[in-house]
């Protein structure tokens, strides 16, 4: 029996995703998208159909952006790329083999590409403290899908905790939907602003990002609830669930406020599991300290045939997602002989343009808003780093006092990164704290490897067994 | 700790630890039961401490019930179904 | 650069060479254990953690009586451990099967039995096969599926925690004043009268006697010190599932459930040079294998895999040789690490220590694989 054949396997139907099989499309190219949402619009625009069809005030609130995304979405309904939501990847083999299984539980699929896009997104920088796995504790992001799902609105005592333009747009779409925020903790040095002055001027390319900034901004500071910022430490607390948090600037003595929900962010990365899991080469990205595969201007990977678009290479946005998905399908398309290079080239120009002022704001973003040390290495030895097998920050320095100096190493002493999540949550903090008992760069000490599967499959999904 | 919309047709009935509630189509598993008033969805394997969903995006898998009978699933990634089954993990999953 | 001396240089810090420093350690020896930094290729970490017997030695009974020694030591071995490092070994000598599918794997394992009752030294093998029904009744909380034909079940088969283990005997090591380098890479070994020199990337060390105990890399450590070791890389994939209840107190050479509850699935015997990476279709005849001995497993979900590399000899039995042209200069190597701790640490110490030849070693020189020349 033979498996069915795509020139393009796409993985991903966010905007990276839709625009790459749009463009992919115009050039004739057979087509597969795989997402695991039941629906298009990847993390950002999630839901996005929906709101614009059934929830139209709120959509409208959303920002011309959003219209643009749905622009998108239908041209990606009406491109003629056939696309399954609800799978997800579990394996690819060097020969871009991919296998992938449902939510419906159903036998494993396996199909063929000749050339596949990685379009995954990122995700959530892990933030660890005392008490983060407590119920009521939250990725920011969360909160963000459950409103654009499902319509569910936080209430009671709510705390944000981080810092960065996704927690300040969080924000402030709550409290456009008259959501009441207690309190804003903010993890930024008071100085981080002057830091980021020498790419202002660049930055002021991007000035409609500036200017929505500088908005939002001023909305949280009117909108009722206490600001603190230069949070250095945070602690969760309650029974069974988050009661209360208390936090520190500096040496200052630590603050208590109720808390019924708390909301985390520091920062997205990019989500790397399947170009780890295929062998890419990656690189360390030390300003916003994560992995990132390399790429070239089309977002090939140090693998043939791979490439990567959005923010699972470099986190830029959407809108820079949109263009690196564009930019990947005429490499594609090119590749697989539907158009010249001079095709190509001509193509792409407008694209790379418009690209060069996307990414104008970007420096400016990310020297502002770094990665901060205390929320990357906890200083709370009893913190927990991994949450699914539940190993402190003690046990990692342990075992790296012992002779572990990778993560591969710290792996089997202590069982980081050996749970249900394989590293998602911890990857990062691992190494970092590994680094910093070394006292070297995360890029010396290198990531776990990844390997399939890359989501649970059941040993009935697995051999087709019934 | 999470307000569910007014004026929205709920269709779904599902069942969670034997009591019925009547939900929103087009949800997730782990939103419908937020929006009915839960958040601690099990204990840890580990230590036995609470855990509730976390990042909403089947990346951190704090989120898992037992759907339908099979234990372990992401119910940040599940659609509710009518007639759906869902039973929280207080000890470690059965298989079959 | 400093010359730092001991009293033995232990080469490899994987479970063998770790047990062999322990043991020297215990012995009041100066010990230094060295490691290089390449994580990937070390089979004590991918290993799946059983303290074997059954089918151990079959055409070499010196080997079979070696692994039952190692078998009978393991419990005290464990204690021992536990009491000076507090790292639970989780050691459950429960028993263990090999079960067969179908009639034909029934068979052939009937006449193995057989073969090692006949070569056995003490004229006895503990090991029986044993019916359908009787395997069933022994594991009642989990159905065997209908192709099941029987078992060979050994009493004194076990199994341990691997990782634990491991970690012990470093931690013992450390404890005992034993000094571990993490990050040498031994480039070169020199032989005079005083003994041996030998130095990594970035110190020197000076000793009387070394033990190179480096997995695959045996073959090129020793041809420094005059020995031929001849060693190759087999791969085993292995499967791990979500944790579950506590339903299969055994283990078999594949299947097996750990103290958290996950489930182990292997192990294939792949010769694909020294390529980690797991496969597709050998995850598949490892989950078959699984399904058609215990079918109601299939929705116990994967989520994890890995590919080690074994480090076989070509009888793939045993290595313990010292160098004729540079005495004081052993090589040890040998799969079954982890059932062999026990007697890695204890009579291969002493037999290290002695500076005699002993005749019970004969058997493991590594001159048997030598070709003889023609006539």
């Amino acid at each position: 029996m033979s498996l069915p054949q795509y020139d393009y396997v796409i993985i991903g139907a966010g905007p990276a995703g839709m625009a790459a099989a749009v463009e992919a499309r115009q050039h004739g190219l057979n087509v597969l998208v795989l997402d695991e949402q039941p629906a298009v619009g990847g993390q950002i625009y999630r839901n996005i159909e929906d709101l614009e069809g059934q929830r139209r005030d709120e959509f409208e609130k959303l920002g011309a952006d959003y219209q643009e995304a749905f622009e998108l979405a239908q041209r990606f309904r009406a491109s003629g790329a056939e696309y399954r939501p609800g799978r997800s990847i579990w394996q690819i083999d060097p020969d871009l083999t991919l296998y992938h299984i449902g939510q419906d539980g159903g036998p494993s699929e396996t199909c063929h590409a000749q050339r596949i896009l990685i379009a995954t997104g990122a995700m959530e920088r892990p933030m660890p403290f005392p008490g983060w796995t407590l119920p009521g504790v939250l990725a920011c992001t969360a909160a963000d899908v459950l409103y654009k799902s499902s319509g569910l609105l936080p209430r009671g005592e709510i705390v944000l905790l981080g810092s960065g333009p996704l927690l300040l747009l969080i924000a402030c779409r709550l409290l456009d939907a008259g959501v009441k925020i207690a309190a804003y903790l903010d993890t930024n040095p008071h100085l981080a602003p002057f830091q980021a002055l020498p790419y202002l001027p660049k930055a002021l390319r991007g000035h409609e990002y500036l200017r929505k900034g500088i908005a939002m901004l001023w909305q949280m500071f009117t909108s009722g609830a206490k600001v603190h910022l230069g949070v250095t430490g945070l602690e969760a607390e309650g029974e069974g669930h988050l009661q209360k948090v208390r936090f520190q600037q500096g040496s200052s003595t630590w603050k208590e406020l109720p808390a019924d929900l708390l909301l985390l962010h520091h920062g997205v990365v990019p989500n790397v599991q399947i170009t780890r899991q295929l062998g890419c080469e990656h690189t360390w990205y030390e300003k916003q300290r994560y992995w990132e595969p390399v790429l070239d201007q089309w977002g090939n990977t140090s693998i043939e045939n791979v490439a990567v678009a959005g923010d699972s290479g470099r986190v830029c946005g959407s809108a820079n997602s949109v263009l690196t998905g564009q930019l990947a399908a005429l490499e594609t398309a090119r590749a697989l002989g539907k158009i010249d290079l001079a095709q190509q080239t001509a193509l792409a120009a407008p694209l790379l343009k418009k690209q060069d002022q996307e990414l104008a704001i970007r420096p400016f973003l990310d020297t502002l808003f770094p990665p901060r040390h205390p929320w990357l290495v906890p200083k709370n030895e009893e913190t927990l780093v991994c949450r699914c097998e539940e190993v402190r920050v003690r046990e990692i320095r342990d075992a790296v006092r012992l002779g572990a100096l990778s993560p591969d190493r710290v792996k089997p002493m202590v069982r980081c990164g050996m749970g249900p999540c394989q590293a998602r949550m911890c990857g990062l903090t691992v190494a970092e704290i590994i680094a910093d008992e070394r006292q070297v760069s995360p890029a010396d000490v290198g990531y776990f490897r990844v390997r399939s599967p890359i989501k649970p499959v059941t040993l009935g999904q697995l051999t087709g067994v019934e | 700790m999470f307000q569910p919309p007014p004026n929205v047709a709920k269709t779904i009935q599902i069942t969670f630890e034997g009591k019925t509630y009547q939900v929103a189509p087009g949800q997730t598993v782990a939103a419908a039961l937020m929006g009915e008033g839960y958040l601690t969805l099990r204990n840890s394997v580990v230590s036995g401490e609470t855990r509730a969903a976390f990042c909403m995006m089947g990346i951190c898998f704090d989120c898992l019930l037992e759907i339908n009978g099979q234990p372990n699933q992401q119910s940040c990634m599940i659609q509710v179904r009518d007639g759906m089954n869902i039973q929280r993990q207080l000890k470690k999953g059965e298989c079959a | 650069m400093n010359t730092m001396n001991a009293d033995v240089v232990v080469i490899g810090g994987g479970v063998i060479g770790a047990a062999v420093a322990y043991g020297l350690a215990e012995q009041k020896a100066s010990v230094v254990m060295l490691d290089r930094e390449d994580f990937q290729l070390t089979a004590s970490r991918g290993n799946f953690g059983l303290v074997w017997l059954q089918g151990k030695g079959h055409g070499m009974p010196r080997y079979a009586q070696w692994s039952q020694e190692a078998t009978e030591l393991w419990s005290t071995f464990a204690e021992k451990l536990e009491d000076q490092t507090g790292i639970p070994q989780y050691y459950h000598r429960t028993g263990g099967f090999e079960i067969c599918v179908g009639e034909e794997e029934y068979n052939k394992r009937s006449s193995f039995l057989e073969e090692m009752r006949a070569q056995s030294l003490t004229g006895t093998y503990d090991c029986e096969m044993i019916s359908r029904e009787e395997l069933q009744d022994m594991i009642p909380k989990l159905p065997i599926g209908p192709r099941v034909s029987g078992a060979s079940f050994c009493p004194h088969d076990g199994f341990a925690n691997p990782l634990h283990l491991l970690r012990a005997l470093h931690q013992a090591f450390t404890q005992l004043k034993g000094q571990f380098f993490p990050s040498a890479d031994v480039q070169t070994i020199e032989y005079n009268n005083d003994g041996f020199l030998i130095q990594t990337n970035t110190t020197r060390f000076s000793t009387r006697k070394l033990v190179i105990a480096s997995g695959l890399a045996t073959t090129k450590l020793s041809a420094l010190v005059g020995i031929k070791v001849p060693v190759r890389p087999q791969r085993g994939q292995v499967l791990v599932t979500e944790k579950t209840d506590h339903l299969f107190p055994f283990a078999t050479g594949r299947i097996r459930q750990n103290a958290d509850g996950s489930f182990m699935f292997g192990a294939s015997h792949e010769e694909v040079g020294y390529d980690l990476g797991t496969t597709n279709n050998v995850l598949q005849d490892i989950a078959n294998h699984a399904l058609a001995v215990f079918p109601t497993l299939k929705n116990l979900q994967l989520i994890r895999s890995w590919g080690s590399l074994r480090v076989l000899t070509p009888d793939q039995k045993p290595v313990y040789v010292e160098s004729q042209s540079c005495p004081g200069a052993f090589a040890v190597t040998s799969h079954s690490g982890v059932s062999l701790a026990s007697i890695h640490s204890s009579y291969l110490v002493d037999w290290i220590l002695s500076g005699q030849t002993q005749p019970m070693f004969e058997a493991f020189d590594s001159a048997r694989f030598d070709v003889p020349a023609a006539a």
